[in-house]
């Protein structure tokens, strides 16, 4: 059969070649340069709110986490940041995914952050496809693995908004630095990985770089050159029946350039310099009932050690400063559960508790509040995978208003409905 | 002198255990053809396990162990795993397993996927847009997968050869005669009406020219609901329908509904090596597939 065709194939060549057939074309025209089929992987999630709070928007931003952010105005992060800001309607965010595999050496990912008026990388790095022995390299701008819940985006949170912990360290966005990260996975049965980073710690609510001036140059701090935060972390895994657990300690540890607010004056306002190590651990358990019910618990707790010289705006005297060496000793954890009850309908608790809230300078006991604590509870409902309704009802009682005298507690009663909608080609989320 | 030529037995024994190809596999029917194939060669190991909706296998992190250390892995493809299986091969970031590479063998690329959209929307629901990616449940795919998976074991470990061609002729063979059985008898459904759950069963069924009138869900992977219930009650009533197939995974109240309504038996259904009591193996699923349908 095969010869056959073939003597035909070279019978109608000799006569095409002998000029009496002419050549017929197998396949139609169109663009004979077009690379459509190489588009990479395009996703956008667009994740929108509706808030009622029983404090006004002016009332909010005067509050402050005592002893991590200070009030909005200042540069420091606030734990109601740009997302979930103001009562009633809020577009949180445009998350636009593009991400491919670049060539046999390497993936790239870019997460750009959508505003209402603006446009950021959140993300923006290269992972590496062929080095051997368990080795990963990525480079770029990334979130850090610190932790569990750091290296998650916000659509992938159990809840709207970050742990209490979280949110006082590292800011609503978490840790997100530029550098370079070098993780292994031991050849074992058991899941064992090892994991550092190199980055520049511009994170200004525990790093940050920028040095800063003030009182006619009687303050005068230097800006710190990168690369100047180092992470470590070390995860494992087991599985025991249909229980998987998952454990981690992590260790964050760089040099920091505090200002809040200290230009201006205000008061309360503080800057210091110095080193700030911040340690995790994490825990978390999942049981699965079958394919569709699971519970899940996760807890973390993370304890910021950060030391140096530092400048304080005395209370009830502005423009009056001492200086002083300082240091901060806080700590504290969240724990949650959530369960999934069939396949749209979601339900989970949170308490946020920072338990450890230090700060000293010489001769002076610290006066900030200890056990900051916040209740949440949420509920969900997802007509599918690529879309979310979420209910999240909070009950926050770690919000304080900086007075002159001292710090007034604030409670604060929040109920958010979120929607929560991706389209186009999504990656699958990690464990 | 005995303690010695133990050890160095024991040694031999340790060395070969340490050259056996490690294959990982996402699916139990996958690892159960490997395992017939490769023999003492190998050594398989499947990720999900048969009770679990292959759709939505939760990722892990052990399974990134497994990935870590695996020569060859084998999946289903068509798009089945796309929902948990990326994230693992990029942790586990095993350049012998990686896409493109010679150690990642996508059984869906040996048969042709029915149901290949024309347009892909998700306003359709979960779609694949490859194709029905539930291919393996068609019986006489089985033997292309064996060949496929025989063709990358002696790629992959030549000194093997004679052995993976004797233990392919051996499965051939007990297939063929195990299919033959199954067709007589499937015989006497073919041309019966059935409803799905899900599209699960749709290359089998084919095979037996059994007609499937709608499914429960209201489209793939998106749950019934009571609007289309009722439209299907309505389709039902018109009609004579023989079963009601449900699988394991899915809440079956829906079906129960249905099939309590209409007196329809529902059966539920294998989709997957160790799904059921019964369906220990690659011929064990099939066996039972055929026996809860035929009741012989």
């Amino acid at each position: 059969m095969r010869s056959k065709l073939y003597t035909l194939y070279t019978l109608s060549l000799a006569a095409l070649t002998a000029g009496l057939l002419p050549a017929q074309e197998t396949q139609s025209g169109g663009n004979p340069f077009a690379q459509a089929k190489f588009v990479p992987d395009i996703s956008l999630i667009l994740d929108a709110s509706c808030i009622g709070r029983n404090h006004s928007d002016e009332a909010m931003e005067r509050l402050v986490l005592p002893g991590f952010t200070a009030p909005e105005g200042n540069d420091a992060a606030h734990a109601h940041g740009s997302s979930n800001g103001q009562r009633g309607f809020n577009l949180n965010y445009g998350e636009l995914v593009i991400s491919s595999i670049v060539d046999p050496f390497f993936d790239l990912f870019l997460v750009c952050d959508l505003g209402e008026e603006s446009f950021a990388i959140e993300e923006a790095y290269f992972t590496t496809r062929r080095i051997p022995w368990g080795l990963q390299l990525k480079g770029g701008k990334f979130l850090s693995h610190f932790g569990r819940l750091n290296s998650m985006h916000t659509h992938q949170w159990d809840f709207v908004d970050a742990p209490l912990i979280y949110a006082g360290l590292f800011g609503e966005s978490l840790l997100n630095e530029k550098g370079v990260r070098l993780t292994w996975v031991a050849p074992l049965e058991t899941y064992f990985m090892l994991g550092g980073e190199f980055s520049q710690g511009e994170n200004s609510m525990s790093f940050g770089r920028d040095g800063f001036s003030a009182f006619d140059g009687q303050i005068d701090v230097k800006g710190s050159d990168g690369p100047n935060l180092v992470v470590a972390y070390a995860k494992s895994s087991v599985d025991i029946g249909h229980l998987t657990l998952l454990g981690g300690l992590s260790m964050a540890h760089g040099k920091n350039r505090i200002n809040h607010g200290i230009e201006e004056g205000e008061a309360l306002a503080q800057a210091g310099y110095g080193t700030t190590t911040i340690t995790a651990v994490d825990l978390t358990l999942k049981y699965l009932f079958d394919s569709i019910r699971c519970l899940s618990l996760q807890a973390e707790y993370l304890h910021r050690n950060g030391a140096g010289d530092g400048w304080f705006i005395e209370p009830l005297a502005e423009r009056l400063f001492v200086s002083a060496p300082y240091e901060q000793r806080q700590g504290g954890f969240y724990a949650q559960m959530v369960g999934r009850l069939n396949k749209r309908v979601r339900m989970g608790g949170r308490f946020d508790r920072i338990m450890q809230n230090d700060g000293s300078r010489p001769g002076e006991t610290a006066s900030m509040p200890n056990h900051l604590t916040r209740y949440t509870a949420m509920a969900e409902y997802n007509p599918t995978e690529f879309s979310r309704l979420r209910l999240q009802y909070t009950h926050d009682r770690s919000l304080y208003e900086a007075t002159a005298p001292g710090y007034i507690q604030k409670p604060a009663n929040e109920i958010i409905l979120q929607i929560n909608l991706a389209i186009g080609a999504h990656g699958a989320h990690a464990f | 002198m005995k303690k010695f030529l133990i050890l160095i037995f024991l040694a031999a024994a340790l060395s070969a255990q340490a050259e056996r190809v490690q294959i990982v596999t996402t699916y139990p029917y996958i690892a159960s053809i490997a395992e017939q194939i490769g023999q003492e060669r190998v050594r398989v190991h499947a990720l999900a396990g048969g009770q679990w909706d292959p759709h939505t296998i939760l990722p892990k992190p052990s399974f990134i162990a497994r990935l870590r250390r695996a020569d060859l892995l084998i999946i289903n493809g068509a798009q089945l795993e796309i929902g948990w299986l990326p994230p693992l091969m990029n942790q586990a970031n095993n350049p012998k397993i990686a896409v493109g590479s010679k150690g990642l063998l996508d059984l869906s690329r040996f048969v042709q996927l029915m149901d290949v959209p024309a347009s892909v929307s998700r306003a359709h629901g979960d779609i694949h847009p490859d194709g029905n990616p539930h291919y393996y449940l068609d019986p006489a795919n089985i033997p292309i997968l064996a060949q496929a998976i025989t063709a990358k074991l002696i790629e992959m470990d030549a000194s093997g050869t004679t052995l993976y061609r004797k233990n392919l002729a051996a499965f051939l063979q007990a297939w063929n005669e195990h299919l033959a059985i199954w067709d007589s008898k499937m015989e006497k459904l073919r041309g019966v009406t059935v409803i799905e759950y899900h599209k699960n069963l749709d290359y089998f069924l084919s095979r037996y020219e059994i007609k499937i009138m709608a499914t429960v869900e209201l489209l793939p992977g998106i749950p019934p609901t009571s609007k289309h219930i009722q439209e299907l009650e309505e389709k039902i009533a018109g009609c004579k329908v023989c079963y009601i197939l449900q699988d394991i995974y899915n809440p079956d109240d829906a079906s129960r509904h249905l099939a309590a309504k209409f007196n329809i038996p529902m059966v539920k259904m294998p989709h997957d090596v160790g799904s059921v009591p019964g369906a220990e193996g690659i011929f064990a699923l099939f066996e039972e597939i055929v026996r809860r349908l035929t009741h012989d």
